[in-house]
């Protein structure tokens, strides 16, 4: 849902092969904030059958799914969880057993996508920046393998995030603003971007030492582009 | 507060304008979460709207990443009071755990600052209440800084009630208050020093089981008001004011 900026959309939406699919979008992390439900309606209500959970408004109407959550999580063809507050998501989740409904929907093949903390949470550690320095978080591991979000935007929480390398975190990836992460099941398929110069940057220590090495990055756009030039 | 206050419609100012009292200073410090609607924008408009013309009011976003670079710790405890909004108890309880606010708070509390807030931001400190989370209520567990268990929107939210007691003749609660919307309860340390209401009429129920029966009792509080009334102007909204003072200069 970037602004003005369709193609990581369609990239998700494109990985789902159902010509309507069905999304839900899960804005736990932002509190359920309206504007950003709107946000996701109008990104997508033209090309597929959306809905949303709310954690906070369940009983006030609002549109949001009612009754059994985990049947209607089950039968989507794409989750997509909003960004906002990594910590606040986790614990709302597990107050509701949503960790554990996400789960079984990523084992039975839904694609799961989301951006800042709607991508942390998928692995086993993550670094948050909120209310204070950068924090180690243990996120829902269905990846073992770290994350840290807003890469060129934050250098706090890029170095912060070597640091946490080198203290025993688990290897991962530093991913820019426009950046994306694609897996299947657990493996590593490839990085796309909506912006030409975003990128993915595997993280680990080698040797005592942590090294940052850029992953080739395929920008999404690219086609398009040569089709206007042409 | 079984309800009420500036969220609530009507607002009952007296309620806010006693957590003010219990703070004891001129112009106090005063902390708003409002983590159990998920920090919605009106919400923190009213706050501050409400407070920030007798107290200096900060709000704490457990949601939104912009401008929250001091630690939770810090903001919490440089406080007078701190006034918990309503909304799901639930999801509130999971995230404070989450964040590590439960003991931010226990220590606020252990500090002496005023710990306050209306239905989830009330049942919050007790052992137990009700919430309605997930839908259907459901007996649940609070922080457990204040003996027993508190139900609220006794009159406002019939189904509530019902489920309150049966927890509580169960034993899965321990006895407690039901407070109707516009009521209060003001504790110091763990003892209950009055009841209090700015409504007339609304009333609090102690109850307690004994022997698996229910023993209950109506306590009438203290109707707040008259003349400890804070003038109406103290509590309009910012642009109410500037409405006001714009048409008084066109006179």
């Amino acid at each position: 849902m970037e602004a003005g900026n369709p193609l990581l959309d369609d990239f998700v939406l494109g990985l789902t092969g159902a010509e309507r699919p069905r999304i839900c979008f899960v804005p736990t992390a932002s509190g359920d904030a309206d504007h950003y439900v709107v946000r996701f309606y109008r990104a997508f209500a033209g090309r597929a059958d959306c809905s949303h959970v709310s954690l906070f408004r369940r009983d006030k109407g609002g549109g949001a799914v009612e009754g059994d959550l985990l049947s209607h999580l089950l039968a989507q063809d794409l989750i997509y969880v909003g960004g906002g507050s990594v910590l606040s998501l986790l614990g709302a989740w597990r107050a509701h057993g949503v960790d554990t409904m996400l789960r079984r929907a990523w084992r039975r093949g839904v694609v799961l996508c989301g951006l800042s903390a709607g991508s942390l949470c998928w692995f086993a550690e993550a670094v948050t920046a909120f209310h204070g320095p950068p924090q180690r978080v243990r996120g829902l591991g269905l990846l073992p393998y770290s994350n840290c979000v807003h890469f060129d935007g934050e250098p706090a929480r890029r170095r912060e995030y070597r640091t946490m390398v080198d203290a025993g975190m688990a290897p991962g990836w530093g991913v820019d603003d426009g950046a994306a992460l694609h897996f299947v099941r657990r493996e590593l398929v490839e990085a796309v971007s909506s912006r030409p110069r975003a990128r993915a940057h595997r993280v680990e220590a080698v040797g005592g030492e942590v090294v940052e090495v850029p992953v080739p990055t395929r920008f999404l756009g690219a086609e398009r582009r040569t089709a206007v030039a042409a | 507060m079984g309800g009420g206050g500036f969220t609530a419609s009507p607002g009952d100012p007296a309620l806010d304008a006693l957590v003010l009292d219990l703070c004891a200073v001129p112009e106090p410090r005063v902390l708003f979460l409002p983590t159990a609607s998920g920090d919605p924008r009106e919400q923190i408009a009213a706050f501050h709207a409400t407070f920030g013309d007798r107290c200096r009011t900060t709000h704490l976003s457990l949601f939104r990443l912009h401008g929250s670079a001091r630690p939770l710790r810090d903001v919490v405890l440089n406080q007078d009071a701190v006034y918990v909004g309503g909304g799901s108890l639930r999801n509130m309880l999971a995230i404070w755990r989450a964040h590590g606010l439960d003991g931010v708070l226990l220590e606020a509390w252990e500090r002496g600052i005023v710990l306050a807030g209306l239905s989830a931001g009330a049942m919050c400190w007790f052992e137990g209440g009700v919430t309605m989370s997930g839908g259907p209520p459901e007996a649940i567990e609070g922080l457990g800084f204040l003996p027993g268990s508190l139900s609220v929107h006794a009159d406002g939210e019939p189904a509530r009630l019902p489920v309150w007691l049966e927890a509580v003749r169960a034993g899965r609660l321990p006895g407690g208050w039901a407070c109707d919307d516009g009521v209060g309860l003001v504790l110091c340390g763990d003892r209950l020093e009055r009841v209090v209401a700015a409504r007339p009429g609304a009333t609090a129920l102690r109850v307690d089981a004994v022997g698996g029966e229910l023993v209950r009792r109506r306590i009438q509080p203290e109707l707040l008001g008259g003349s400890d009334t804070p003038p109406a102007e103290r509590v309009v909204g910012d642009d109410i004011r500037e409405f006001r003072a714009l048409r008084r200069e066109r006179r």
